[in-house]
């Protein structure tokens, strides 16, 4: 294990702090008991969407700044998912690989080795039992700590984290239920750390695309979206030992509802203003019937027939849809499982444009009259106005300014096509100018909560279920986020 | 008018004596969509119980016939039935009606150049509909007028013994779908709704493949009616001939126009043979669409000034069914966006999507229909362009086979409107059920009262009615019709 390396971290003190009341002196004498997500608290339809009152001393986050900082110094737990954010860090100069903790000694190795290779500095190792991380997160030279786990890890690591003075970038869904998304804004809001989701697809390039769009207007009055994560992983992902198809699967056992919202959700959302100018109010879902896993697992005996009692109550297909306080629909899906190619769908539809992805495509009413357009050019909406290379034309044109930077840089380190890279580099990026990041703890509850009202709203009968108010009405008066660079 | 012709009609005396009872004495007051009555949440899903002495109608028989002998009322929407009529050898166009005079000359006019007959006329006034539903020589009226006429039109066709045809939506209220499930048991007449896209070209595809079983188990479909109407200066949605249509954008807050997308996705599911709609959640988004569009070329405001649209822009319910089955229907007709009915069929073994039409197929799918070879997975369209259109052209429906060069000449968005009155009329002709009988009239339709009713509670779900009184348990799907 290395030794922590000089700190030159400016909050340090602040930090060494917070740290002396107590709260992360030894971490070791409590070491967290591994969580079973069974045991998670799922709250009745009626104590769900209680906005809960914010405790004495707690602050709001939405615009907390930092002291900005040279070197962004950054420790990463789980390193199956997080391999491309390690990847990300040790490829930005002012980012700084100093820890990787994952229970498989050889994912640490790995990573730590690659880092090696990209820096010619090896970053400190944490493995070998399910504590291990709790190491991580109590030393002192580290500004940020990525969760990166298995989803019932997230809280109680990412709480942890911030107890002991870390920033913490949490993979997606950030939380499994709606009462760890409060336990995450409370001490987001009690510690003054930012616990940001990383939502990568909110930094794909049709995305930033459409939200440069949005963000200048184009189009009219906004009234309805649609975003899903479709994705077959059942002959995969979901069956895979030793990696996510030990614990992922098992959601599958306990939970019918939209087990993953945020990837399509998140885009979305930030095209819409939720939480800054608009407000989920209620979302009411349904499920279909549960067909694909079983049918998987019965023909193919995924593992010598280990998962023969496995019995499956999460639809295949389940579809939400959220209504806003500002009247705004949202249709968002959740299939991991059926026969059909990738798709978040991501569509927005105003009074003035419609854009579809998969395949992407941009509808323009006859009297949009945006300066982007060409005034000569006659459309109308009956058919696509763009797409294919015409669309690719447009996109290009009126790319959002964080590709223009760095879009380039992403494709070449990759990562989900380049957008994993890009949303590191700009939220270790507002580490180092010290801004409030353009996703907060607020949208990773929001975003996240989805989750566990879905599943309560199919529960009861596809009711609809009011959504809690993370921000405790600061989405009335937050400004929207602007067009990042 | 010309008088009725000698009938041949097989069952004219029970018709006759049913006439007799002075039925059609009373004219029918102009419906106002401003009364229609809505049932509470709590009594939507409630059964009406069955009259003493009606029956199912589901497998109802008539005696097959040489020719079918038609009335068309409406002649807006009614002329692509016109156009089916004419070109259809076993049928004879015996009576138009419009309010308009003009309208009914001119279908006339296209129904005497095509066969050399001249059909009855009845034009002019508001209740002229009624004179032709009282001739004693049609077999079957077709309604093809503003909704609200449609329940009044088709009940009392079916009460002086004919089969209605009754285009989209069929009722307006789940109470509107009860009286006319209740006149066709009654009278035992047919009232099919005229849901032309259950005969397009893709959906017919989607059908064949469904039926052979190549999806595997059905867990969800999506469908639509997403069709920009607001139209331009001259030929606009605020136009007079659109005062009707508007006026229940004033009314409801629901999908008002539900059929397109869902009787579809109800043929593919068996719903009502097998399957049944359980209930309904929907969610609307605000309304924009007609408001900005009276701003922009109305800025005098003309005559929709003091109309105040209430149905939000984007309407979308979720439809659950018996078996758990979800559908998503949505309605848009006021956005910038091209014309889509979805229409997504996705089972255990294969993906359909339409707009663009695209097949995804399972690794594991071992239908006789592919090649046993070819590699595929799911992970991207199995197929889409050109190699599937040869796919759908190698696994067209039997109809189509049948039908497509006639329908393509005759037209009728793009030949589906043949296709399917062609079908229906012939199964009038042979006295067989049509493929879609008054409970999918009934069912598809009630969507829009369903849909307006969860909106209007803060989108609770809402039972649906089983227009079936439990028939959907035990009626057979329907098969692969030719």
């Amino acid at each position: 294990m290395n030794l922590p390396a000089n700190p030159n971290r400016r909050d340090f003190l602040k930090l060494g702090a917070l740290a002396s009341l107590g709260l992360g002196l030894s971490a070791a004498p409590s070491a967290e008991a591994k969580p079973d997500p069974r045991d998670l608290k799922l709250l009745s339809a009626n104590d769900i969407s209680a906005t809960r009152p914010r405790p004495a001393g707690n602050k709001p986050v939405w615009d907390l700044t930092t002291k900005p900082t040279e070197k962004v110094r950054c420790g990463f737990i789980g390193l199956n998912r997080g391999r491309g954010h390690v990847n990300s860090a040790a490829n930005i100069p002012f980012a700084e690989v100093v820890a990787v903790c994952d229970i498989v000694e050889q994912r640490a190795k790995g990573a730590a080795e690659n880092v090696k290779k990209k820096t010619g500095k090896e970053p400190a190792m944490y493995f070998g039992d399910e504590n291990a991380w709790e190491k991580l997160v109590a030393r002192d030279d580290i500004d940020v700590v990525y969760v990166a786990t298995p989803w019932e890890w997230h809280v109680p690591m990412a709480l942890k984290a911030m107890e002991q003075g870390k920033h913490v970038f949490i993979e997606v869904s950030a939380a499994v239920t709606v009462d760890e998304c409060w336990q995450l804004v409370d001490m987001s809001e009690k510690t003054q750390r930012h616990c940001a989701i990383i939502e990568n697809c909110c930094y794909g390039e049709e995305e930033l695309f459409v939200l440069n769009l949005a963000r200048q207007g184009f189009f009219g009055d906004l009234k309805h979206a649609e975003c899903a994560y479709i994705h077959n992983l059942a002959g995969g992902v979901l069956w895979a030992l030793g990696s996510e198809g030990d614990w992922r699967r098992d959601y599958h056992r306990f939970m019918d509802g939209n087990l993953y919202p945020t990837h399509g959700l998140g885009p979305v959302a930030q095209y819409l203003d939720i939480g800054r100018g608009d407000a989920f109010k209620f979302v009411v879902s349904v499920s279909s019937p549960e067909f694909n896993l079983t049918q998987f697992r019965d023909k193919h005996q995924p593992n010598k027939g280990k998962h023969k009692d496995e019995k499956f109550v999460c639809g295949d297909m389940n579809t939400s849809i959220i209504k806003t306080q500002l009247g705004r629909t949202i249709m968002i899906q959740h299939d991991v499982v059926s026969p059909r190619p990738y798709s978040r769908i991501n569509a927005l539809c105003g009074t003035q444009a419609t854009f579809f992805g998969y395949p992407a495509r941009l509808a323009v009413d006859a009297d949009n009259k945006h300066p982007i357009l060409d005034p000569k050019a006659k459309h109308n909406s009956h058919e696509w106005t763009f797409e294919k290379e015409k669309l690719a034309k447009f996109m290009k044109e009126n790319q959002h300014p964080l590709i223009k930077k760095i879009g380039e840089l992403g494709k070449k380190i990759g990562g989900h096509g380049g957008m994993d890279f890009v949303m590191n580099y700009r939220m270790l990026d507002c580490l180092r100018q010290g801004i409030t990041p353009d996703m907060t703890v607020y949208d990773a509850a929001d975003w996240s909560a989805i989750l566990e009202l879905s599943a309560r709203s199919v529960k009861d009968g596809s009711m609809p279920i009011q959504c809690p108010d993370f921000t405790r009405g600061g989405w009335k008066t937050i400004k929207p986020l602007g067009i990042v660079s | 008018m010309s008088p009725p012709e000698q009938t041949h009609r097989r069952d004219f005396l029970k018709l006759s004596a049913l006439a007799g009872l002075g039925l059609a004495a009373s004219a029918e007051a102009k419906p106002d969509p401003a009364q229609l009555k809505h049932r509470a949440a709590a009594d939507m899903g409630t059964p009406r119980p069955r009259p003493a002495g009606h029956k199912p109608v589901w497998d109802l028989q008539t005696e097959p016939q040489e020719k079918i002998r038609v009335g068309i009322i409406g002649l807006n929407r009614g002329r692509a039935h016109v156009a089916s009529c004419v070109a259809t050898p076993f049928v004879e166009v015996v009576a138009l009606c419009d309010l308009l005079d003009e309208r009914a000359q001119a279908q006339a006019e296209v129904v005497r150049k095509k066969t050399g007959r001249t059909p009855a006329i009845y034009s002019g006034d508001e209740n002229a509909w009624e004179q032709l539903v009282a001739r004693d020589d049609l077999d079957v009226v077709y309604v093809a007028t503003p909704w609200e006429w449609h329940k009044p039109m088709a009940i009392r066709a079916m009460e002086l013994g004919k089969h209605a045809f009754l285009e989209v939506n069929c009722g307006l209220t789940v109470d509107e779908c009860w009286d006319i499930v209740d006149a066709s048991e009654k009278y035992q007449r047919h009232c099919p709704i005229l849901e032309n896209c259950c005969y397009g070209e893709e959906e017919l595809f989607v059908l064949n493949l469904q039926r052979q079983g190549f999806f595997g188990d059905l867990k969800h479909g999506e469908c639509a009616y997403i069709h920009d109407q607001r139209g331009k200066p001259g030929a606009s949605f605020l136009d007079a001939a659109r005062d009707w249509r508007r006026r229940y954008s004033t009314l409801l807050q629901g999908n008002l126009y539900p059929t397109h997308g869902l009787g579809t996705i109800a043929q593919y599911m068996g719903v009502g043979r097998g399957d049944a709609f359980k209930f309904a959640v929907s969610v609307s988004s605000p309304e924009f669409g007609l408001t900005q569009l009276r701003a922009r070329l109305k800025p005098e405001r003309d005559r929709s000034r003091d109309e105040k649209f209430v149905n939000g822009d984007m309407s979308t319910t979720i439809v659950k069914t018996e078996l758990g089955r979800t559908i998503v229907v949505q309605h848009d007709n006021t956005s910038p966006r091209p014309y889509s009915r979805i229409n997504l069929l996705s089972g255990s073994l294969a993906t359909f999507a339409g707009y663009p039409n695209r097949l995804a197929i399972d690794a594991d799918n071992a239908s006789p229909l592919l090649d046993p070879k070819e590699k595929r997975n799911s992970h991207s369209w199995s197929y889409e362009g050109e190699k599937l259109k040869k796919f759908m052209e190698a696994n067209r429906h039997p109809l189509l086979t049948k039908l497509l060069a006639d329908a393509k000449k005759v037209g009728g968005h793009g030949g589906m409107d043949h296709v399917m009155n062609y079908r229906f009329l012939d199964c009038v002709r042979q006295g067989i059920t049509p493929d879609m009988t008054v409970y999918d009239a009934a069912s598809w339709s009630a969507l829009l009262d369903l849909s307006d009713r969860s909106v209007r509670d803060g989108s609770i779900p809402v039972a649906y009615p089983d227009f079936t009184r439990g028939g959907w348990k035990t009626l057979k799907p329907l098969p692969i019709v030719s």
